[in-house]
């Protein structure tokens, strides 16, 4: 990669270091400049280019890598990922998911909101090891009064523990990383299966034990980080998938 | 006595243990003490897990003594500190011998809040040490839950740092 700087950092600026340096270094990425699967320079080398301090550079590319334009391979460096920084075709469709149909009057219950040990295979799930806290929350979505969606979140407690302090009754938890925690979410994974609910889900949610149900589970990811997995219990009747697929223009 | 100190001196962070919501079963809570405290060697004094309720709020503590006797039956019953003469152990190996053999898989599947010690007692973070050390002892408490405005859980209190608060003081004296 040729090493040609265009833009240099201004200290006169009101604007962090690392910040000015995260944007120089995005716009290269989004014009192409350095296009994707390129290797980007060492961080040696962007500290010579840039005169700023080790600190700032890590900081300016660990931003870009949780955003999901860069990737880092261990021994090898740090390739550029993607030239966007998310809304891939997932994102939309889980979005779009979420937020419900229009015209109906949604209530969220938040049954619980505390504190566990990954039990089970949470611990592979979230990627976390086995005695790591994470954060809880379990809640059922009401459409005009009647229960259709019982989600539980979970999420490693050091990703974000101010999240046991944030409503979360009136706000998407996607919302609250990304607005207040400026932790963008760039990818959904989405499972979809049918599953038969039990006897608790059951009572929750108004249907028999062993009615068939749609089970989503989703992993939600900040660049390479996995920040949250969500599992729903939907009832079927109340439910319809849209998976709207579309082509980039090149 | 001359001791100053408050109870946030002395506190620990509530993530030093294990946290398990009131339904978790006893099982699963057997497999966090495996996790976290056997197979690691990391034996912190006290050995428990905290116990918290749907709205976060400290339930209870959950010992290895809790378990264990969670998962026998009989010791269920509430333990009267009873002024009697030691019994002949001879005839309680009667007891002994069948002890965790019978019903301990099935009641290793309910809810741990059965069986925890519930937290009833609990200090502000600005309380003096000793208002800690009277609750402690007073009532045989392994841990003390530090309230911050008789609601938020920020602190416990082990008996190993009043102990060292309060024999310094002494010593000093």
């Amino acid at each position: 990669m040729g090493i040609q700087i265009m833009e240099l950092i201004d200290r006169e600026d009101h604007q962090k270091l690392y910040f000015q340096l995260y944007e120089i270094l995005r716009k290269k990425i989004e014009g192409n400049e350095w296009p994707i699967c390129s290797q980007i320079p060492t961080e040696e080398d962007l500290c010579r280019m840039f005169n700023v301090s080790r600190a700032t550079v890590r900081t300016a590319v660990m931003e870009l890598v949780r955003q999901g334009y860069l990737k880092r391979q261990q021994g090898k460096g740090t390739f550029i990922f993607r030239n966007i920084g998310s809304e891939g075709l997932t994102m939309l469709t889980s979005l779009q998911e979420i937020l419900f149909e229009k015209g109906f009057q949604v209530t969220t219950i938040v049954l619980e909101r505390s504190v566990m040990m990954p039990i089970g295979d949470l611990d592979l799930k979230l990627r976390v090891p086995k005695d790591k806290h994470i954060i809880y929350i379990k809640r059922l979505r009401l459409i005009d009064n009647e229960p259709v969606l019982l989600q539980e979140s979970y999420v490693p407690y050091n990703i974000c523990p101010l999240l046991l302090e944030e409503d979360v009754e009136n706000q998407l938890l996607f919302d609250i990383f990304e607005k207040k925690y400026g932790m963008k979410i760039t990818r959904v994974e989405n499972h979809i299966e049918i599953a038969y609910i039990t006897s608790d889900e059951a009572r929750i949610i108004g249907l028999a034990e062993g009615s068939p149900a749609i089970l989503l589970n989703q992993y939600f990811y900040s660049g390479e980080a996995l920040v949250m997995y969500t599992r729903s219990i939907k009832r079927t009747d109340r439910f319809k998938f849209l998976i709207n697929l579309e082509r980039k223009a090149a | 006595m001359s001791n100053s100190k408050a109870a946030k001196d002395i506190m620990i962070g509530i993530f030093e243990y294990p946290h398990v919501p009131y339904w978790f079963t006893i099982s699963q809570a057997i497999r966090i003490v495996k996790v976290s405290f056997i197979s690691t060697k990391k034996y912190p004094d006290p050995l428990a897990i905290l116990v918290f309720d749907e709205k976060y709020n400290l339930m209870g503590t959950l010992t290895l003594k809790d378990i264990l006797r969670g998962l026998e039956p009989r010791f269920l019953k509430p333990s009267e500190k009873a002024q009697v003469p030691v019994e002949d152990e001879s005839a309680l190996s009667l007891i002994w011998d069948t002890l965790f053999e019978k019903g301990s898989k099935e009641f290793a599947e309910r809810p741990v809040s059965e069986i925890m010690t519930p937290a009833k007692y609990f200090v502000e973070p600005t309380d003096p040490l000793t208002k800690a050390a009277y609750l402690m002892l007073h009532h045989d408490l392994i841990l003390l839950p530090v309230l911050e405005n008789k609601k938020k859980f920020v602190g416990l209190v082990r008996m190993i740092e009043i102990f060292d608060s309060i024999s310094d003081a002494i010593l000093k004296e």
